[in-house]
């Protein structure tokens, strides 16, 4: 920005911890006018700054007063009309640094000369008005997708409801009765499946395709464009968002020959059960006489790091109502369940109290480790029991209580599969010909997978995670996918019950139609809801690396034949991920760019003599690094004032040039504070500071190559919650620095 | 089958148990806070979680020869910890109910007791009736004249013939489930010294209560204990005393107010009414600290209480009823006893055998008692 205008607040301890003149100083240097409040955000400091706007005497705000993260209403100004920078004097410089001493005058006088450097680069948002679609696309027809276009159909948005099979209902349509939902928790609940499926067809906002296929889904959130094949023929339609709602399938029970399944008649899992419960016959398949002792298999599978490594939650609970089921039509039935631990989540510990206590059933802990033929029964091997050794009981009947597998299909590695056959065609070379086709063979599960046929470069389908669950971030962002505007709800989103799948697809209805809506406005999705800038991609330097297209968390950029990047931008979440990622630094944003950055690090006045005065950079990821510093401030938590804070969008957002811009400029070390990666990361954006640990793990190589200490970067992870850890990592940094040395290219 | 067995689990015992009063067992999740408070439980063999989970199975095999159902003291200490409200010691009572049915000689003896939540009015009434019934034929229930003399209502040889007779039959009984029992525990254990000198041992142990003064919960229920052992010590002295002062000293029906022997037997009413005050009181606390009450467990009690109450008043009626009242108060004492004696090795006053055995037992298998 070219006019701007500095705005100090000597409030909240401000004044008496600097001198407010030797800013003004600061500020004349640059040739830009101050001015100063006791209390900037008081109703007439606010009038005063909107003055000076309206006025159009500047179109950039600087002001130096508290965290960006308070009064954030107050210093709210139209980003189409005004760029807004932000200098923590009060947290950054009074809250945390010993008032009047000189080293924190000059870290406040740093701080307000790299915010000007910055709002200097800065430019005004210009969000792209998009003719957004209404329509939310809900694909799979069980409950938790019946739930979704109940919900998205009541908030007023037309649905599409697609669904494989030639009837809506899924897994529920074959089940009896329901776990209990309401209180007091004690008796299963009847299936209302049926009412459901009633108001969910007959509402007009809702249209429900079946024996449905999706050819493709291509574009972007607000502006999908969805090709189906269906028993109501071939339809192309325009869709805002989706909500993937493909449940969940039983596991194979026949990969668990120990448990006999296959090859005893009288094995069964609970699905078959639950079949022979609808139905009223509860009788021994081999013949065809009722049971008189069943014996249920607990974790048939499940948390067996062979098969499902995971507990699906509903087995225990599920096994619990059929016993109960079996005793109301028969209550000489003995009912054994072993169990390794019984999981009756939330309230359903009452239930549970109820059903063990019923005449005939009798729970105990163990592991099933074999059943055998007995002469007529079946005899069941139970380990780990606490009885001292291995028991053997007999049973008429078993159950295994299998676990869910997501209906889901794993985006990237079809997406692997069609590149490796790209390679087979191409034929360049015998070796990677061999290559590819290995690839291809391994992968091979994953072939004819396909569900949403999306037109993404990173994959056609959702990337599927942990366990094949497509669930991104379960922590902080319920229902949120890698993919912008795809929600996933019900057991594909994360083993559960009926009622769970219910709340889950009003749940991502509602992130659904929100989606929408926040195009509507031009707005970003969370964690930066409502930024109406997007980034601008300077394609004439690109040279066409990929990185950006690879490592956009979101898939939000397609390629075009040269493999050129094609911004999507209402799939976009804001993260710079691909601004820290290009090599040619041509992807930036209006309020947040490499020259910006690259900016603030120049601005910084770095003493020629080192005695005792390192400077230090501290990139601070802004979701969770930044506040929980913040925190420690609003504490009164000191640390030393040598370090320089500079926030970033996230880890993944730094971009490499910024190390060689400070360290060149004589800075003696730089910190990454950021999110925790790995398998329960808690990155905002999913991979970035997973990716910054790769990028900046291969800087590290290059210092020690031009003779600097590897250890003048850190990067270090942080939770939100660590405020007490935050002023400590960066003492401790300035420590290391301070052994270390003075950087070497200091002077130069 | 190498190391494995067959488990030979009871339903039928599970569901009985239930029944019984033990329908909290379903409950527990063996985290085995109950045997780490224990404080009468051995380091070796703890209780009561494994008996807790064996009931779970239903393994009576396992329970009816386990030493460590009867060295529950019923503190309920477990009860008051137990996370998950499983009831340890109520459970722990009810395997001992059934321990006792199952041990019994005649078995249909047991089963008939066992079942008091039903069969109560026969265990009282029948009694009743046979004095009813002996009482007219002997003297057509005629009341005799005032002052009150109850040897000219019912003559001492009758007294004789019936307990004598209840006393013989019962000791019989005794020593058949006793024995049976003796030699189930044994099974498998590695019994040394003597078991006269352990007997000796446990029977001075019960003397002074020594294992009551662990209990925290049920710890106000020492004293009745107590009180009501010694008051049957000396109830049972005083009996004997009388037939003393009877046939050798030939002294005077009914004994003088300040006989020696009278004195006896009046401390001994003075301990039943105190001690059987107390525990009735106990009983009756909301909080349930002897824990929950069952048809089993109140039969008994109803039973010894009666015997107790009956008894007082009838000595005090020789002063102060109408001899027609004081009559039927007698025979409602003598029909009380009768039914405690008889059902004695059958019903909760069993437990003065096998608890008594169970802790012989346990001196002749460890060494830390000796």
């Amino acid at each position: 920005m070219d006019k701007i205008g500095i705005f100090l607040c000597s409030g909240c301890e401000i004044d008496s911890a600097i001198k407010l003149d030797g800013l003004q100083a600061v500020a004349n240097e640059n040739g830009i006018s101050t001015t100063i409040n006791p209390c900037l955000c008081s109703p007439e400091g606010v009038a005063a700054i909107r003055k000076a706007v309206d006025d159009g005497q500047i179109n950039g705000v600087l002001i130096g007063a508290c965290s960006p993260r308070a009064k954030s209403d107050e210093f709210r100004f139209d980003p189409t009309k005004v760029a807004v920078e932000r200098v923590s004097l009060r947290e950054h410089v009074a809250w945390s640094h010993e008032p009047g001493n000189e080293n924190t005058q000059a870290l406040a006088e740093d701080l307000l000369r790299m915010g000007i450097a910055k709002i200097q680069k800065m430019n005004l948002a210009k969000p792209a008005q998009e003719a957004i679609e209404d329509t939310v696309l809900v694909v799979g027809g069980g409950l938790a997708g019946l739930c979704a276009a109940e919900a998205a159909s009541g908030l007023g948005k037309p649905v599409v409801l697609v669904e494989a099979k030639e009837e809506l209902g899924g897994y529920l349509a074959g089940v009896t009765s329901l776990v209990p939902e309401i209180p007091p928790y004690e008796k299963p609940a009847s299936n209302h499946l049926s009412e459901l499926i009633a108001k969910v067809t007959e509402s007009s906002k809702v249209r429900v395709l079946t024996s449905c296929k999706i050819k493709q889904i291509s574009g972007q959130p607000g502006q999908f464009d969805v090709e189906v094949e269906s028993a109501q023929g071939a339809q192309k339609f325009k869709a805002g968002a989706i909500v993937q709602a493909t449940g969940a399938r039983p596991y194979d029970a026949h990969k668990l020959p120990h448990l006999g399944y296959g090859k005893f008649a009288d094995v069964i899992t609970s699905h078959q059960l639950e079949q022979m419960l609808k139905q009223g016959k509860l009788l021994r398949p081999s013949n065809k006489q009722a049971p008189k002792r069943v014996l249920f298999v607990q974790c048939a599978g499940s948390r067996d790091p062979d098969h499902l490594p995971y507990c699906s939650s509903e087995c225990c609970a599920t096994s619990l109502k059929q016993v109960s089921a079996i005793h109301k039509s028969n209550a000489d039935v003995e009912c054994l369940v072993v169990y390794r631990d019984l999981r009756a989540p939330g309230q359903l510990e009452r239930f549970y109290l109820g059903v063990q206590e019923e005449p005939g059933s009798l729970f105990v802990r163990g592991v099933v480790d074999k059943v055998e033929n007995g002469g007529g029964q079946l005899k069941v091997t139970v380990g780990d029991s606490m009885l001292g050794k291995d028991s053997v009981l007999t049973a008429d009947l078993v159950v295994l209580a299998v676990g869910m597998v997501p209906n889901s299909a794993d985006g990237e590695a079809l997406r692997k599969i069609a590149d490796a056959k790209v390679r087979v065609e191409k034929n360049e070379s015998e070796v990677q010909v061999a290559e590819a086709k290995k690839q291809i063979e391994e992968l091979k599960r994953h072939e004819g997978t396909e569900i949403l046929n999306l037109v993404y470069r990173q994959g056609p389908d959702l990337p599927a995670l942990r366990y094949d669950f497509p669930d991104s971030h379960y922590i902080c962002f319920p229902y949120e996918t890698r993919r912008t505007g795809i929600y996933s709800a019900g057991a594909v989103h994360a083993p559960m019950d009926a009622a769970q799948a219910a709340d889950d697809g009003w749940g991502a209805a509602m992130k659904a139609v929100q989606c929408i809506e926040a195009n509507k406005r031009s707005e970003a999705l969370h964690p930066r809801a409502g930024d109406v800038s997007v980034a601008d991609f300077f394609l004439q330097r690109c040279t066409q690396c990929k990185r950006c297209t690879e490592e956009c968390p979101f898939g939000s950029l397609n390629e075009d034949v040269k493999g050129t990047p094609q911004y999507n931008q209402l799939r976009c979440r804001r993260c710079g991920i691909c601004l820290g990622a290009c090599p040619e630094r041509i992807i930036s944003f209006p309020e947040f760019s490499v020259d910006a950055v690259s900016s603030m690090v120049k601005a910084i006045s770095v003493p020629e003599d080192y005695e005792e005065k390192p400077r230090i950079i501290a990139f601070m990821c802004e979701n969770d690094a930044y506040p929980a510093l913040d925190e420690a401030a609003a504490k009164r938590i000191q640390w030393n004032p040598w370090v320089r804070i500079i926030p970033v969008r996230c880890l993944g957002a730094v971009n490499i040039i910024w190390v060689a811009d400070s360290l060149s400029r004589g800075i003696d070390g730089l910190i990454l504070l950021g999110c925790k990666s790995g398998d329960d990361y808690q990155c905002h954006y999913m991979r970035g500071s997973e990716l910054a640990q790769t990028r900046f793990g291969n800087i590290q190589e290059t210092l020690n190559r031009l003779a600097l200490e590897p250890e003048r970067i850190r990067i270090v992870e942080l939770a939100r919650n660590e405020f007490e850890r935050a002023p400590q990592i960066l003492d401790e940094f300035s420590q290391t620095l301070q052994d270390l040395g003075a950087n070497p290219l200091k002077g130069f | 089958m190498g190391d494995k067995t067959e488990l030979i689990t009871s339903s039928e015992f599970q569901q009985e148990l239930r029944k019984r009063g033990g329908l909290s067992v379903s409950r527990c999740f063996q985290c085995a806070t109950c045997s780490s408070v224990c404080q009468l439980a051995p380091a070796e063999a703890p209780f009561p979680r494994r008996q807790m989970l064996w009931a779970q199975w239903g393994l009576t095999e396992r329970l009816m020869t386990d030493p460590g159902v009867w060295l529950c003291h019923q503190c309920n200490d477990c009860n008051t910890r137990c996370p998950r409200d499983a009831k340890p010691g109520d459970v722990m009572q009810t395997i001992r109910s059934l321990a006792i049915e199952r041990l019994a000689v005649p078995g249909f003896m047991g089963r008939l007791v066992g079942r008091a939540a039903t069969t109560w009015p026969l265990l009282i009434g029948i009694p009743f009736l046979f004095w009813i019934v002996a009482l007219y034929a002997v003297n057509g229930l005629e009341p005799p004249a005032s002052p009150l003399v109850y040897d000219h209502f019912v003559p001492h040889w009758l007294i004789y013939i019936v307990y004598f007779t209840t006393t013989g039959l019962v000791s019989l009984a005794t020593l058949a489930s006793g024995l049976r029992f003796w030699n189930m525990l044994g099974k498998g254990a590695q019994r040394s010294g003597s078991f006269i000198s352990s007997l000796i041992g446990v029977l001075i142990e019960i003397a002074v209560h020594k294992r009551f003064a662990k209990c925290e919960t049920n710890a106000s229920r020492r004293l009745g204990h107590f009180m009501l052992l010694w008051g049957f010590v000396g109830a049972a002295l005083a009996s004997g005393l009388i037939i003393v002062a009877l046939y050798i000293m030939h002294e005077e029906m009914p004994l003088a107010f300040l006989h020696p022997f009278k004195i006896v037997g009046n401390i001994a009413a003075v301990l039943l009414v105190a001690g059987g005050v107390a525990v009735l009181l106990n009983r009756l606390q909301p909080d349930q600290r002897a824990g929950a009450p069952t048809a089993y467990d109140n039969f008994f009690l109803s039973v010894v209480l009666l015997v107790i109450a009956s008894g007082v008043l009838t000595e005090l009626g020789r002063y102060f009823l109408d001899p027609l009242i004081a009559c039927w108060i007698y025979i409602i004492h003598l029909s009380a006893v009768l039914s405690l004696f008889a059902t004695f090795p059958y019903s909760k006053f069993a437990h003065m055998l096998y608890r008594t055995l169970a802790m012989v037992h346990e001196r002749m298998t460890t060494s830390q008692n000796k």
